[in-house]
């Protein structure tokens, strides 16, 4: 029993040296540990780094672009998805079936796919095709193929085709997978269509999960919707190729605008261009917006701005009146009426209707340097515009003091001349005139959709170009400009206000001369005692010459459309329903 | 022969020590087996729901990515080129301006300012009250609390 006793002491002392052991080796331990937390920060975070490093990896998960729509929801860029196919050769236990798989596939050869999967300078990745519809993608992705990478890559998509394509622009891609607004609403709202690209972290233990999951639309683009209205863009577009190819013209610009709150309903320029297909375009000059950027010297429908100024500045009255003598000297330049003829007595309305450039000059010496452009400034001459679009040009609006400046551009500037503006420049300023003076910028983005949220672009007044009173004056006598001059832009049943242009091209010995050498123009709007569209139309070099003959016909065409597309009834319609009590509005 | 035998077990008392360190051994074990299985069955549901995120979220960036492409494909199908070639197809024609009826409608008004109507439910709001800090007024908080569950289990 003694022995007994003698080696459970025995025993007892050793348990209890060895769990003393083991408790002060746990301290020891806990000690070390709290001694690694004194580490220098930088050192500690490094170890952490390393030990993350180990477990976790960040792949980049590049952000969905927003949708562009038009105005009633159609979309004009949208997102489709394409594949990229490629194998981790170090996993594929079975290379002969992967390559027939994936052969059959994607159409390509079965052999030279069986190579690269074999290929022993390339063990962990080979990509064998790219840009994969999402068709065959997913066909390959349902086969299921061990070894098979299929990332999805998200490309821009423009299903309407060269439908306003200057005008959405296209994006080009960037280095992390996103891509990257070039030109038009697609560079302008590069920002807000982008959306954010995510690192999203995998866990690699137990098994590669993610760690955080990406919520739907948190790092997408937002969506835009436009004010234009693919209908009318597309009847417009139609009308310009037509006309093009009647008058053997090179290019042309027609911009069709709400003058009651600046809104793009359609802008077209030729020669255009696909999005889907940019880079393979002819030249890289037909990548870009003519509408903004090409100035000209804009001719006779400046008259209309220098009338506005003369009555706006209370130099003249309607009732105005002068002897057209066919031809003024200015500043030592002389300056003809159009047709080198001389009119005689003429009206405000009748130096407008005959477009004479003499009683412009007589107006303007009238009305004075200082009112003639400080009305120009108000209408924004010489002034980007402030389209949503980038890149706009300002034109070239040389006042006194300026190099280059003389009195006799001053005079010229009364009928267009001496001066460039673009076409929106021009639209803008005539909008202003039919939205009783006050003058809105011109925008194409009405929405922005972010999420749940829809912004509302409201429209933005510029400023007021002149009173009420002048603009209705000006439009009366425009109105009188298109029932006795330009007629072959009169619309059977509506009113209609307007004014051509001839601008002759400048060119490094004074103007062009000879056979297409003009731009023929014609601004207008309708109905012309409560304005709803305002239509722009340009043709460069056309063989007809004159706005009269071959811009107005155009205007007509399109107005003939766009009564039937925006629903507007002719005169007499809106007489009766206006007497019945209702309201007419197609806004 | 007996005897010797019960001696002979008694004499080797020792291994009774040996019992007690195993059985501790073994406990150590069985807890450590508990728990590395109850940590392994977390892990695993863990990794389970984590696949099962993962493939819903594959799933729905799947579906997204075919709204997208339908999305583009219906666009491309609906041209205006392609819709006029189709409703002339059906007989249809280009209306002209003195073929469009207009319409009075009584009460209507296109420039009426645009008016949002919520269509979600709204769940209708109370007042919050504010209780008292003391113990009357945390008696009658849990008293307002157990009414409203009351009352709500008879709806």
């Amino acid at each position: 029993m003694q022995a007994q006793r003698d080696v459970q002491s025995i025993l007892n002392r050793r348990i209890s040296v060895v769990t003393w052991g083991l408790v002060l080796m746990s301290v020891g331990l806990l000690l070390s540990l709290a001694r690694f937390q004194q580490l220098n920060p930088l050192v500690a975070r490094e170890f952490q780094i390393r030990a993350q490093a180990n477990t976790n990896s960040v792949r980049r998960v590049p952000a969905e672009r927003g949708v562009i729509y038009d105005r009633d929801g159609v979309p004009l860029a949208s997102n489709i998805v394409q594949y990229e196919i490629g194998v981790s050769p170090n996993l594929v236990s079975n290379p002969e079936r992967v390559a027939q798989e994936l052969g059959v596939s994607l159409g390509q050869d079965e052999f030279e796919i069986y190579q690269q999967i074999t290929n022993p300078r390339t063990p962990f990745w080979e990509l064998i095709a790219r840009d994969v519809s999402a068709q065959i993608g997913q066909e390959i992705a349902d086969k299921d193929l061990l070894g098979v990478v299929i990332n999805p890559l998200s490309r821009r998509a423009y299903p309407q085709g060269t439908l306003a394509g200057p005008l959405i622009g296209f994006v080009i891609p960037e280095d992390n997978d996103n891509t990257r607004g070039a030109m038009g609403v697609e560079g302008r709202y590069n920002a807000q269509l982008a959306g954010v690209s995510r690192d999203q972290t995998f866990s690699t233990i137990p098994l590669d999960t993610p760690q955080d999951f990406i919520e739907n639309n948190s790092q997408r683009g937002m969506d835009l919707v436009l004010t234009m209205d693919r209908d009318i863009q597309y009847w417009v577009e139609l009308e310009l190729q037509r006309v093009l190819a009647e008058q053997n013209s090179p290019s042309g610009t027609i911009i069709i605008m709400n003058p009651s709150n600046g809104d793009i309903l359609a802008m077209t320029s030729y020669p255009t261009f696909d999005p889907n297909d940019y880079a393979n375009v002819d030249s890289s000059d037909v990548l870009r917006v003519p509408a903004i950027l090409d100035d000209y010297e804009p001719g006779s429908t400046m008259k209309v701005l220098t009338m506005a100024a003369a009555l706006e500045s209370g130099t003249i009255t309607p009732a105005w009146t002068y002897n057209d003598t066919g031809s003024i000297e200015v500043g030592g330049r002389v300056t003809r009426n159009w047709d080198r003829n001389q009119y005689g007595l003429q009206t405000a309305t009748q130096m407008l209707v005959n477009s004479l450039n003499v009683g412009a000059v007589q107006l303007v010496q009238l009305t004075g340097y200082d009112a003639f452009y400080s009305t120009l400034n108000r209408f924004g001459i010489g002034q980007p515009t402030g389209i949503d679009l980038q890149g706009e040009s300002e034109g070239i609006l040389r006042i006194r003091g300026d190099s280059g400046w003389s009195e006799a551009d001053f005079a010229s500037n009364s009928y267009g001349q001496a001066l460039t503006t673009t076409p929106i420049q021009m639209a803008t300023a005539f909008a202003a005139i039919a939205n009783d003076g006050l003058m809105y910028q011109p925008r194409l983005v009405k929405q922005i959709i972010d999420g749940d949220d829809i912004i509302e672009a409201q429209p933005t007044v510029r400023n007021r170009a002149v009173s009420s009173d002048t603009a209705n004056t000006v439009t009366d006598m425009m109105v009188a400009v298109v029932e006795e001059g330009s007629t072959l832009a009169q619309l059977e049943g509506y009113t209609i206000a307007g004014k051509t242009g001839t601008a002759q091209i400048p060119s490094p010995l004074g103007y062009e001369e000879g056979a297409k050498s003009t731009i023929a123009s014609f601004i207008g709007f309708l109905p012309a005692d409560d304005p709803q569209v305002l239509i722009y139309v340009r043709i460069d070099r056309p063989d007809g010459i004159f706005g009269s003959q071959v811009a107005a016909p155009v205007f007509r065409n399109i107005a003939q459309r766009l009564v039937v597309l925006m629903g507007i009834p002719n005169d007499a319609e809106r007489e009766n329903l206006q007497a019945a009590g209702g309201v007419v509005n197609n806004q | 022969m007996a005897q010797n035998w019960l001696q002979h077990t008694l004499n080797r008392s020792g291994w009774r020590n040996q019992p007690q360190v195993t059985g501790l051994i073994i406990l150590g074990l069985f807890i450590t087996l508990v728990f590395g299985g109850v940590y392994l069955t977390q892990i695993a549901d863990y990794a389970t729901i984590n696949r099962e995120i993962s493939e819903l979220i594959e799933r729905r960036d799947r579906l997204e990515r075919q709204n997208e492409e339908m999305r583009a494909e219906i666009a491309a199908l609906q041209t205006v080129p392609r819709l006029l070639e189709r409703a002339e197809t059906l007989g249809f024609r280009l209306a002209d301006a003195d073929e469009l009826v207009h319409l009075m409608i009584e009460g209507y008004n296109p420039n009426r300012s645009n008016v949002v109507v919520n269509t979600m439910p709204q769940e209708e709001e109370r007042d919050i009250i504010q209780y008292e800090e003391t113990f009357q007024g945390w008696l009658q908080q849990q008293w307002d609390t157990l009414q409203t569950q009351f009352e709500g289990f008879g709806e």
